[in-house]
């Protein structure tokens, strides 16, 4: 295919020139079999004649570049991994201005699939430009004038050692960190959904909040709220608080 | 007949004098980028610059992968076609899939000394020969076909500055010989 498109926009146009040549110039006694004499442009490159002058061909315009997010901008992170639905909600919140929501803030979350896994960033070796599932469970948005952005995932499994939990970073609209977190999960809605599914098979988790390195501080900021079912997924809403 | 089969590989440098409005975008995302993880890595200002960050700090090195998502998108705007380097008829015509990104130097206190590449590896091309500075091409593996006197559609493009061969496999001498032989008898054959 990229090939039929190389073909367009390069020289195959210039080869049905380049094949009349040899018939103009073609010696006498040389036997001269063109393979096809046919004109191969494509596109609209038929000029029109009126009166005595012709109109330019219309060309493409060609590809020109666009402002693009990053390829972490996605509301929806579950790329292919399967799991309990979760629409994860965060708020974002400005201590240093009475705690009104904050417009703009770049929310940054990651997370562990159902069986504990994060995806693992590349290194610096080649990639490609077709591939897309490469960091699943990870993403990027921006809050609105509410300080909420929204993503949809899968409720995250757990790995040894650690309770659940979500990561998030946040920072400025001009990019300046203003907090790295994590959110804590509810250890009810965790043994429901453990029990069941594409989680089943790994059992239920084997640290509490309260039993976490990270959580046992107390999770008083950090635990979210939870509304929904298994058959109907999860809602998890937070409110994040930080010095903007 | 050939020279062989060869990847071409494009090193484009992006950084503050990058005057195209893609390069532009590309530079302005991967600095905030860049700018915006590092700031986990920096501790307090002990490290500024990203060698400074790769040679200290362990979990850092998936930062060149981070920022690079940075430019994918930019990238997959090309629609697979190498940038900056033309064939003799000055258009752009080298399909790729397959690119790598670098950062050169990149520092959280200074944008302007912001600099990154991407290395952009073309698809299997068949290298025919090299006429005045320039490469005869024709993409895929061609070389049966050349072999059965089949007509290939080719091209021609300067080497320049930035484009390598990246990889070649040669023809083996035994078959280049075989070929030559096939020719000089197909020329003194009488028709």
């Amino acid at each position: 295919m990229e090939r039929k498109e190389f073909l367009r926009r390069g020289f195959l146009s210039a080869l049905g020139t380049s094949f009349i040549l040899p018939i103009v110039g073609a010696c006498s006694g040389d036997t001269v079999n063109p393979v096809s004499t046919t004109e191969t442009t494509t596109g609209t490159t038929t000029g029109t004649t009126t009166g005595s002058c012709t109109t330019t061909a219309t060309e493409t315009a060609g590809p020109f570049p666009t402002k693009t997010p990053s390829s972490l901008v996605m509301t929806d992170i579950t790329s292919d991994r399967s799991g309990t639905k979760l629409t994860v909600k965060i708020t974002i919140q400005n201590k240093n201005n009475s705690c009104a929501a904050l417009a703009n803030a770049i929310v940054d979350i990651w997370h562990c699939d159902a069986a504990g896994n994060y995806s693992e960033y590349g290194g610096t070796g080649m990639q490609s430009t077709n591939y897309t599932s490469v960091h699943f469970l990870r993403g990027r948005q921006t809050t609105d004038a509410n300080g909420l952005v929204t993503f949809t995932s899968i409720y995250p499994g757990w790995y040894s050692g650690r309770a659940p939990h979500i990561h998030a970073h946040i920072y400025s609209s001009s990019g300046t960190s203003l907090l790295v977190t994590q959110i804590a999960f509810d250890q009810t809605i965790n043994n429901t959904v453990y029990a069941q599914g594409v989680y089943k098979s790994h059992g239920l988790q084997d640290t509490t909040n309260a039993n976490d390195n990270v959580f046992s501080d107390g999770v008083g900021t950090e635990l979210a709220s939870f509304t929904g079912s298994i058959t109907d997924g999860y809602v998890l809403t937070h409110t994040i608080v930080v010095n903007g | 007949m050939t020279k062989g089969i060869i990847q071409l590989c494009y090193r484009k440098i992006i950084d503050a004098s990058s005057e195209k409005a893609w390069d532009k975008y590309v530079f302005e995302d991967t600095w905030m980028e860049f700018f915006m993880q590092a700031q986990t890595y920096t501790q307090n200002g002990k490290y500024n610059t990203f060698q400074e960050i790769s040679d200290n700090v362990p979990a850092a090195k998936g930062m060149t992968y981070v920022v690079s998502t940075a430019a994918i998108n930019y990238i997959r705007q090309l629609k697979d076609i190498v940038p900056d380097v033309a064939n003799v008829y000055g258009k752009l015509c080298l399909p790729f899939k397959h690119f790598k990104f670098e950062i050169i130097h990149s520092d959280v206190r200074d944008k302007a000394s912001h600099k990154v590449a991407i290395y952009f590896y073309t698809e299997p091309i068949t290298w025919i020969d090299t006429l005045d500075g320039k490469l005869l091409l024709a993409y895929g593996d061609q070389r049966e076909a050349l072999k059965c006197g089949q007509e290939v559609e080719t091209e021609m493009i300067s080497l320049q500055p930035y484009l390598n061969i990246s990889s070649v496999i040669l023809s083996s001498p035994a078959v280049r010989q075989k070929e030559d032989n096939l020719i000089s008898s197909s020329e003194n054959s009488p028709l």
